[in-house]
């Protein structure tokens, strides 16, 4: 009798998780993938039937689903870099042990802390057209004439909301890199340097590799962030097409023309590019390091 | 390999008893978004009946004691704790409210109707999503009295198919405003009637060195940028969209040419192109600007000495919007309303608080509550002639002139419509594409929207 308990407790323990689970994670995506093999627009009741995979044709062919797939691979690319640039960096120099450390530690975190909505407002101030900050500071300075209109033209739209959203993310990738490097011996150091290693070259050799699977972790991410970044460019330019990526696509699809069944299809494109970003990073960063 | 296979076939297993679990699942969610559409007959006879029982009862008469009913409004949109009081006072039904931010209710609306149930008995209803709700059967039709309907022009865009499907509290329509100083300053003494004078008025005031963007118009990739285009060809030309719902071409394009040369010849601040509807509206307050067409709700704004810039007071008038050969014989309804879920279950206890919110007498308490311009021409008419409304200018005038540009009622696609108009407005005035080519691009996609 005993030996039953013992073999079906962890089962017991399992089953208000995989009820939980069920209810809320797995249930909400099998329903999804349902949608998206349906014709379902909600101002057509009438109209709901079973048509296969051609939504995902559909959304695949749209001209709307390339261009926000651009700018979401444009937005991942530069997120991606500047969070891990900014976010290594911001860690090799918290790593430095002085009296301010954890003052700088604190203020470096503050920005992760901030709702993305809010960030967004924020930054839409000193990016606003007219009289936002950044135009202010460059006309007092001299560098331009006449106001920029940041938010007007693709490129430079998303690459502001890749600012407004590396800032965001950074902090997270710092800490992890943070964490990272304080696990790495000094010993390693001590021994490079009597072999007459330099500060770049202990870098180089040793802080980096030893670092990547925390990057990888920054990385991957910043990567979800990027991909799934929607509050900011909200704040910044509401629903328009110029700086719509995925994400926008999608709450448009779904929530305000009402499709749900290419709206659902969309999502399932959407979770599946992001699966794939994740395997390849894990792929890719988590190998062994080995001296 | 083998184990790779198995894998397989079993993600494949998976798939397809999900597919076919959700076979079921659809019919159920088919007949679940229904009842509206099915149970509209037998609502319509219900209703009938009850309607006029209703009518001859107030809501002071009925007896909801013991009953709840929810309701979900954004923070303009909540009538007050003492109103809600006073109802449960007077019929014993207890409302609470549920403050949430006006993208998000539509968001919470449809996703509980996917799953036939009501986010709320009573909600927000936007002008612009009562054709979709119609069409989904979302919302239960509401009678009224010939003499309330008269009294209310704004019910007209809340009408589809000769049912009222809410009730408005939030009474918004343009109406211009122009800064007599700036005018008087650039030698103009009368308001502007008509567009070429407002065109003309603009190039004295600018070229006088008075104001450096005398013209604010929306234009930026929102909602605001398509209702500006809405109303100016309304104003301008009397038409909007034809009768089979597609851009009437000569009164449209009219429009977007004037307001390209009002962005070309630089009577517009080029920031206005990106920032956002109540940016544009604001600069009437802060005598960044000469001239605009705006919300209702400016009419209070402008002799509010917190809202409005202690040199501009007083020298705002609201008149009425210009038209071709003189002032425009229209204007267009932009109300919020209150609508009743077909999903509830205390319907009667919704629509009499519905009702009771639009009642004469309570229109012109919530006014004092939210801020909400009252519906009634008479309430307004009341509210002026005692002064609670300042500075009306020809508010009054305007609201017998609003008349809905849709032929047809607002039509179930216009979300879609207006991202696509919206988009290429914008693109015009970024000089991305000429009025022609923004004309073309949403004459396509709407006829193709209207063939559906």
């Amino acid at each position: 009798m005993k030996k039953l308990y013992n073999r079906l407790l962890p089962y017991i323990l399992l089953l208000p998780m995989i009820i939980l689970m069920t209810a809320l994670v797995y249930y909400p995506i099998a329903v999804t993938f349902s949608y998206s093999l349906k014709r379902m627009k909600l101002t057509r009741p009438n109209d709901i039937e079973f048509i296969g995979l051609q939504n995902y044709i559909e959304v695949l062919k749209s001209e709307d689903f390339i261009y926000s797939l651009q700018n979401t691979v444009f937005l991942l690319v530069l997120v991606v870099l500047l969070t891990t640039i900014c976010g290594f960096c911001v860690a090799l120099i918290l790593n430095r042990e002085h009296r301010l450390s954890g003052v700088f530690l604190a203020i470096a975190i503050l920005p992760w802390a901030m709702p993305p909505i809010v960030n967004g407002i924020i930054w839409r101030f000193i990016f606003f057209p007219g009289y936002g900050f950044v135009n202010k500071l460059l006309l007092g300075l001299n560098i331009i004439n006449e106001p920029v209109d940041w938010l007007s033209s693709r490129f430079l739209l998303l690459t502001v909301v890749a600012i407004v959203t590396a800032w965001r993310s950074a902090p997270f990738c710092a800490i992890v890199c943070l964490a990272g490097l304080k696990t790495i011996p000094k010993e390693l150091y001590e021994a490079a340097a009597i072999d007459g290693s330099n500060s770049f070259s202990s870098f180089r050799y040793i802080t980096l590799p030893l670092s990547l699977p925390f990057l990888g972790i920054g990385i991957t991410s910043s990567s979800v962030t990027a991909v799934n970044i929607f509050d900011e460019i909200v704040a910044l330019s509401g629903f328009s097409d110029t700086g719509k990526n995925l994400l926008i696509q999608n709450y448009l699809t779904t929530f305000s023309f009402l499709d749900f069944g290419k709206g659902s299809a969309l999502t399932y494109i959407i979770m599946l590019l992001t699966s794939a970003i994740g395997v390849f990073y894990l792929r890719s960063l988590n190998k062994e390091v080995s001296y | 390999m083998r184990k790779k296979l198995s894998l397989t076939a079993l993600a494949f297993a998976a798939a397809f008893s999900l597919m076919a679990c959700s076979g079921n699942t659809a019919e159920t969610e088919a007949e679940a978004t229904e009842p509206a559409a099915e149970e509209t007959e037998t609502t319509e006879e219900a209703a009938e009946t009850e309607a006029s029982e209703a009518e001859s009862e107030s809501a002071e008469t009925q007896d909801f004691t013991g009953v709840e009913i929810s309701m979900m409004v954004p923070d303009w949109g909540n009538p007050g704790e003492e109103l809600l009081q006073r109802f449960e006072e007077e019929t014993g039904c207890k409302v609470n409210v549920t403050e949430v931010s006006w993208d998000d209710i539509r968001d919470k609306i449809s996703i509980a109707a996917v799953g036939g149930q009501a986010a709320a008995d009573v909600f927000e209803v936007d002008w612009s999503w009562v054709g979709e709700m119609n069409s989904a059967g979302w919302l239960e039709p509401i009678e009224m009295t010939e003499e309330d309907i008269a009294d209310e022009p704004t019910l007209e865009t809340f009408t589809i198919d000769g049912k009222i499907l809410a009730l408005p509290y939030a009474n918004d329509y343009r109406i211009a405003y122009y800064n007599k100083d700036h005018f008087e300053q650039a030698g103009i003494t009368e308001a502007p009637e008509t567009w070429a004078d407002v065109e003309a008025a603009m190039k004295a005031i600018k070229d006088a060195g008075i104001c450096e963007y005398p013209f604010s118009m929306p234009m930026g990739a929102e909602e605001a940028g398509t209702t500006s285009l809405t109303w100016l060809a309304w104003a301008k030309n009397g038409v909007v969209f034809n009768d089979d719902g597609t851009l009437n071409k000569d009164s449209v394009l009219d429009a977007l040419t004037f307001e390209n040369k009002m962005v070309t010849d630089g009577y517009v601040d080029p920031a206005m192109r990106t920032a956002t509807g109540m940016d544009c509206y604001n600069k009437i307050c802060s005598g960044e600007t000469s001239f605009m067409v705006g919300p209702t709700k400016f009419v209070n704004f402008i002799s509010d000495p917190e809202k409005t810039a202690e040199d501009v007071l007083g020298n705002v008038e609201p008149i009425l919007l210009p038209g071709t050969d003189g002032t425009s014989d229209r204007t267009m309804p932009l109300p919020e309303a209150y609508g009743v879920s077909a999903y509830s279950e205390n319907k009667d206890a919704a629509i009499a608080f519905v009702k009771w919110l639009n009642s004469p007498e309570i229109e012109k308490e919530l006014y004092t509550a939210n801020g909400s311009i009252p519906n009634r021409n008479s309430v307004i008419e009341e509210m002026i002639t005692d002064g609670t409304i300042k500075t009306p200018g020809a508010m009054l005038e305007q609201a017998q002139l609003i008349k809905s540009p849709f032929p047809n009622g607002v039509p179930d696609y216009y979300a879609e419509m207006s991202n696509t108009m919206y988009n290429n407005i914008n693109q015009m005035v970024l000089g991305e594409q000429t009025p022609e080519e923004a004309f073309d691009a949403m004459d396509a996609k709407i006829k193709e929207l209207a063939a559906q």
